[in-house]
């Protein structure tokens, strides 16, 4: 029996529907959801913890059914992109607000140790809309650890950070739950949150839940494009030629990828690969039976902060290579210039 | 160099003429008079029963108002139940209905009928009475009250009470420890007006609880009597006391509306 368990979730609201959610997490695990804009991601969250009641499925925590349960009863945090503060009270109250109903005794003691541990000791006595968006970010993370709470829900809670606050923040919420072996479950909109701080990644679209597993899996087999895309990974839809013990060959429509999955011969597949585990060079390589090699031309090229993403057209298929800027200087990778690109047998992901 | 064009001329000049208008208006109410008489009038015995029941009637229909008006007004801003829309419909109705109107609908509720019947069993008679008063003030000034709490209680981000219940909190808790103090200002304000709208309610007093000389006499109706007699400087005082109760409602609703 696992920790966490939603079977068959259903919600319908006013013009939403959340539709047959299941998933289940073991104690400490850290899931991380991702999806568009509308996709059902804070309505799952918010019936997590008690605010929506679904018309059809369970929700069980902890080996109980906490399906009917009122929200002050479930013992689950949350965590919002507002931060949701409490604004007629300090830090300090906000922290107690929970605390006073969990444990009230020494209760000073315990705030001094986590507002130490979270580095907002000395701003205890202000009031919520006198901080930064990280001081605010890190209260509302305290006011939910110090409650010790069975599951922690986080809606978004760093959006609001810039850049430099936010990977601060990230390496302090992953010490911070860590050390309390929390069982966690955080939207995000930024694939790096998932990378840094996941053990699970949950896909979200139109109300459903697309994909969910280990987050490598997610990232390296994405079940549709649509997962893909989001992921940053290619997707293609392919027929297997060949097969053999060690390999298998499948053809895109116009092009051919080699892969060590095993997949049946004339099986309709889907392929998958990395943007990040494409690499270019502007001469062929060697020969070298572990790789794949394509030319192809540069259609467009779109930076992406230290990295630019390649558009590259080979025999009428887009396909998207992730390459540092540094390799694009070295390479003098131009618009409309013939490239070679590479993907090793062992990242072109079979998905069935 | 912002340009000024003929349509903000129109608007700004046409809010000027009103304002001069109603400050003339009110000025004359304090200008007409002997200052020697009104002073005189105020101490009249007459003026300080209305004066009084007025005052006394105001805080309780005040109380009741607001009594009434925090439960409807978070009950509209926060809860989805059948029937919501008709409830919030008949709930302002007072607003456009004419007090009279008001008052005939009330004086048929309360009059010979099986619930008026029912009240005057357990001591609460409503027909020509100073229980009448209060009742007529709360039914006028309900709306207006319940309108300015579901406002308050609809700027307030309803994650803060999700976060609280999350936290341990039942829903009654967390209006009392989250809803209730965040609501303040609006509790405030909504006290101000309801307040000044019992104490200048006429119309549904006159015809539910009478306009009786020194039993049912609260300000509005001493005006309204002392014209009927022809008594202008009565009429008057009562007039500039309304007027100032009128303005220190106001001036605490804006203050309120600023500070918010």
């Amino acid at each position: 029996m696992n920790f966490f368990n939603v079977q068959d979730l259903h919600i319908k609201l006013a013009e939403f529907n959340l539709q047959g959610v299941s998933l289940s997490l073991d104690q400490g695990d850290y899931l991380t959801i991702i999806g568009p804009t509308g996709a059902g991601k804070t309505i799952f969250l918010e019936s997590i913890v008690g605010f929506w009641h679904p018309d059809r499925g369970r929700i069980m925590l902890n080996g109980k059914d906490i399906t009917d349960e009122p929200p002050e009863k479930r013992h689950i945090g949350i965590v919002y992109q507002d931060y949701a503060l409490l604004p007629h009270m300090t830090v300090h109250d906000n922290i107690a607000y929970g605390l006073k109903k969990f444990r009230p005794e020494n209760m000073d003691q315990e705030i001094l140790e986590i507002a130490e541990s979270l580095n907002i000791d000395h701003l205890l006595h202000r009031k919520p809309s006198t901080l930064s968006g990280g001081e605010q970010q890190r209260v509302a993370l305290a006011r939910v650890l110090i409650v010790k709470p069975k599951l922690i829900l986080m809606d978004e809670p760093f959006s609001a950070l810039d850049q430099q606050t936010r990977r601060h923040a990230r390496i302090l919420m992953k010490k911070a739950v860590r050390e309390r072996s929390a069982t966690v479950i955080h939207i995000t909109h930024d694939l790096d949150d998932a990378w840094a701080l996941a053990d699970k990644l949950a896909v979200f679209n139109k109300g459903k839940l697309i994909q969910f597993g280990p987050i490598d899996t997610v990232f390296s087999r994405p079940k549709s494009k649509f997962v893909a895309e989001f992921v940053g990974a290619e997707f293609f839809d392919g027929t297997v030629t060949s097969c053999d013990d060690h390999s298998s060959r499948v053809d895109l429509g116009g092009i051919c990828l080699t892969s060590q999955d095993r997949a049946g011969e004339g099986e309709k597949v889907g392929v998958a690969v990395r943007y990040e585990n494409i690499s270019v060079s502007n001469r062929r390589p060697p020969d070298d039976a572990r790789l794949n090699v394509l030319e192809g031309v540069v259609e467009h090229i779109f930076p992406e902060g230290p990295s630019s993403i390649i558009d590259l057209k080979i025999n009428g298929i887009k396909i998207n290579a992730l390459i540092s800027n540094k390799r694009m200087n070295t390479l003098n990778i131009q618009q409309g210039e013939s490239l070679y690109a590479m993907i090793e047998k062992e990242h072109v992901n079979i998905v069935s | 160099m912002r340009r000024i064009g003929s349509f903000y001329l129109c608007c700004i000049g046409l809010s000027l003429l009103i304002t001069v208008l109603l400050v003339f208006s009110i000025a004359s109410l304090f200008l007409v008079p002997d200052l020697g008489d009104v002073w005189e009038n105020l101490w009249s015995e007459e003026m300080l029963f209305s004066l009084k029941l007025s005052m006394i009637t105001g805080v309780i229909s005040t109380g009741l108002v607001m009594l009434m008006a925090l439960p409807i007004g978070y009950a509209l801003s926060r809860f989805t139940f059948p029937l919501k829309g008709f409830v919030k419909t008949i709930l302002d109705l007072p607003v456009a209905f004419p007090e009279l109107v008001l008052g005939l609908c009330l004086l048929l509720l309360f009059g010979n009928t099986f619930l008026g019947d029912l009240l005057k069993k357990i001591g609460l008679n409503f027909v020509f009475t100073k229980q009448g008063i209060v009742v007529a003030q709360f039914f006028t000034a309900l709306p207006y009250a319940s309108r300015i709490m579901k406002s308050t209680f609809d700027y307030i981000n309803p994650r803060l009470e999700f976060v609280s219940r999350s936290l341990g909190y039942s829903q009654m808790e967390t209006f009392l420890n989250v809803s209730l103090p965040l609501a303040k200002n609006g509790i405030l304000a909504s006290t101000v007006i309801s307040f000044a709208r019992c104490i200048g309610t006429f119309g549904t007093v006159l015809i539910l609880a009478g306009g009786t000389y020194m039993k049912t006499e609260v300000l509005p109706m001493t005006l309204y009597l002392n014209i009927s007699y022809g008594n202008m400087g009565m009429a008057l005082t009562s007039g500039i006391l309304l007027t100032v109760v009128s303005f220190v409602a106001i001036y605490f609703f804006e203050r309120t509306e600023a500070c918010t």
